[in-house]
């Protein structure tokens, strides 16, 4: 890969900021054969991977430049987990056929015939995440230019979970913790509605109650952080896939929701309903 | 980083109304759903969708006829020959028409006399050229009859067995073992859902034994079949750039994203099509190209379209506001739109959709449409 660098205001850092946002996405992370499962948050690789191939970088081609790169995740909206039920089988009716190949390089029939293998895949369903990707500004900027006219369809972890738009909200000059905890929410208007309409119950108002700000949960690279996660990619090659692992550390973030005239008599810190326990369990 | 060349996305959006039906079931027998918006939606995985897309293309496709397009294959075979051995373009196009023969190819016939095109893939001429890549020079010092001999032993006529290129450079193939086989999709499909919530109900059904003796009372056999109607937001994307890389040729490729767009719009997946007949043709069709990146509008529906009147016709609506949103926040006008839909001509509906889509067209108008279009994109590129 060739160096791609522009003219840049500073030659610091950047954030990169990406709305995560479809009907359904899956984020897997110990996935293998029939069960294909998901993570509660986009992984490491999952938002590179994304990067990768908006970028047109081939499955084989070496990561070097991408490896370095931070990731910060804020949980807009956790989602649930839905369960898809899978059949697979050839169009024609003729048996599946197996890894191994003939000596004439032609794939072999499964042997005893096998006719439908049945696979369970799980996905988020209704989740929204902000991802911010902490790097060089010049790759940055390229790559936000990528994710607007991506070399291969863009999707959510797997490839019939593409994104609704907008995917990139753009480049910040600031730190990866900054840059999350300034975005706004990233709901919709109604679910922004009905978020400020439960709150109100809540509170025992008549009424919906409209914070300027609210606590989200946030997961972020960080080399002192105190978990481990084992999402970070090495290679995409089909024969040498490989990952390791990153530290980070969870957090809370207090965020502006950008309701139109939000109720100051509240904010995140002490706003105990918008503190939701279940978000750290991706429920 | 490189910064990003040129593409060209094909999207394609659909609205179909489906009566009470299970075209697409769980391990628990019941249609598949999602929360989406906070509410549930009836789905159809992209999956289910694919397979019908492809059964339907696979009866509609003819036969490979191998006696066209010769001198293409024959050229770029050659091309590759020389790629890998120390060959020169003579000598390799020797062994290439060897390798041909035994698909029964008259070589030098003229080209565009048939009706048919013979697809093939990238990555099967670079399997016929590694086939001989190693006895390259050793193959080409033999006299004609020798020669012919020694091709008969290499497996040419597999190579092109391995499933039909073009549905495989559409749909893709993964094979964990032989990288020389895996092919990048050109498509991508995204789970149908409904543009607003959905129940599922049940159907209670009694089977009444005809043969029944007289004393005997009760049913045969009872149980539920799960069921529930929708209007459904499809969505594929196909990436021409991608199309053309997995077949090499424009002509070919151009023709794949007509018969997948055509294949895509009349297929439906057929679960308990017996007990329901829920065949449908889509409600509205809009074909996109664009140059930035494709744009998938299920962002329409978030806010579910009430049930009052017409969920078809508000959705129709409902797509083209978000259309007309995202070009003119973004500033991405498409290089070309085409609409086909049965919505009532004097409606607010039909006006809308003309205002925001162009004209509507009839379906075959719009696929030879799209043709002109992207048969000139690919020239212009050219150039």
């Amino acid at each position: 890969m060739t160096s791609f660098q522009p003219e840049s205001p500073s030659d610091g850092e950047a954030v990169l900021l990406l709305r995560l946002a479809g009907p359904i996405q899956a984020w897997g992370t110990r996935s293998a054969f029939n069960r294909r499962e998901t993570g509660a948050e986009p992984t490491k690789s999952g938002v590179i991977g994304l990067l990768a191939a908006a970028a047109g970088l081939a499955r084989e081609d070496p990561l070097d430049e991408l490896l370095p790169l931070r990731l910060g995740i804020r949980v807009d909206q956790p989602g649930t987990l839905l369960r898809d039920y899978h059949t697979v089988s050839d169009y024609r009716g003729r048996p599946l056929p197996q890894a191994g190949v003939t000596a004439k390089g032609i794939q072999k029939p499964t042997s005893p015939v096998k006719l439908t293998h049945i696979t369970t895949r799980y996905y988020l369903q209704d989740a929204i995440f902000l991802a911010a990707v902490a790097g060089p500004y010049g790759l940055l900027n390229t790559l936000d230019q990528a994710v607007r006219a991506p070399a291969f369809p863009l999707a959510l972890g797997r490839r019939s979970c593409p994104p609704t738009q907008p995917v990139s909200l753009g480049l910040r000059e600031a730190t990866l913790e900054d840059a999350l905890r300034e975005e706004r929410w990233q709901v919709s208007r109604q679910s922004g509605e009905q978020f400020a309409a439960q709150l109100g119950r809540d509170r025992q108002l008549d009424r919906p109650l409209y914070p300027a700000r609210i606590d989200r949960s946030a997961t972020l690279e960080d080399p002192d952080g105190d978990d481990v996660l084992h999402d970070a990619p090495v290679s995409f090659d089909p024969h040498l896939r490989t990952f390791t692992s990153r530290r980070v550390r969870h957090t809370w973030l207090s965020i502006p929701t950008s309701f139109p005239n939000p109720d100051d008599t509240t904010n995140g810190s002490d706003d105990e309903a918008g503190h939701d326990p279940f978000a750290l369990l991706g429920w | 980083m490189t910064p990003p060349k040129a593409r060209t996305y094909i999207d394609i959006h659909i609205l179909q109304t489906v009566p009470p039906a299970n075209l697409n079931r769980d391990d628990q027998g019941n249609p598949k759903d999602a929360y989406f918006g906070g509410v549930r939606r009836s789905r159809v995985s992209s999956q289910a969708w694919k397979r019908s897309t492809r059964t339907h293309f696979a009866e509609r496709i003819p036969k490979q006829d191998l006696a066209t397009r010769t001198r293409r294959i024959s050229t770029a075979l050659t091309e590759r020959i020389v790629e890998g051995t120390d060959l020169e373009t003579e000598a390799a196009a020797r062994l290439a028409a060897a390798l041909l023969a035994q698909l029964k190819i008259s070589a030098g016939k003229k080209e565009g006399d048939t009706a048919y095109l013979f697809f093939y893939g990238r990555r099967q001429l670079d399997a016929v050229a590694a086939l001989v890549r190693d006895r390259a020079v050793q193959l080409s010092e033999l006299e004609d009859t020798e020669l012919a001999d020694e091709i008969t032993k290499i497996p040419v006529r597999e190579q092109f067995n391995a499933g039909h290129p073009m549905d495989v450079a559409l749909f893709g193939r993964m094979v964990a073992d032989i990288p020389a086989l895996n092919v990048d999709a050109a498509t991508q499909v995204a789970h149908a859902l409904s543009t607003h919530a959905v129940e599922l109900e049940f159907d209670y059904f009694t089977a009444v034994d005809d043969e029944q003796k007289e004393e005997e009372t009760g049913a045969g056999m009872i149980g539920n079949i799960g069921f529930n109607s929708a209007t459904l937001y499809r969505y594929a994307t196909v990436g021409l750039h991608q199309l053309l890389h997995n077949l090499t040729d424009e002509e070919a490729a151009v023709t794949a994203v007509e018969e997948f767009v055509t294949s895509f719009a009349r297929s439906m997946p057929t679960g308990y099509a017996n007990s329901f007949a829920h065949r449908t043709l889509p409600s509205m069709v809009v074909v996109v190209v664009r140059t930035d990146q494709p744009v998938n509008l299920v962002s329409a529906f978030e806010e579910p379209v009430a049930a009052s009147s017409g969920i078809a016709a508000a959705s129709a609506r409902n797509l083209a506001r978000e259309h007309a949103k995202a070009v003119r926040a973004w500033g991405d006008t498409p290089e070309f739109t085409g609409l086909c839909h049965t919505f009532a001509d004097s409606s607010d509906t039909a006006e809308l959709l003309t205002s925001t889509f162009g004209e509507t067209r009839a379906f075959p108008q719009l696929l030879s449409d799209l043709r002109v279009h992207l048969v000139d994109t690919l020239k212009q590129a050219a150039r």
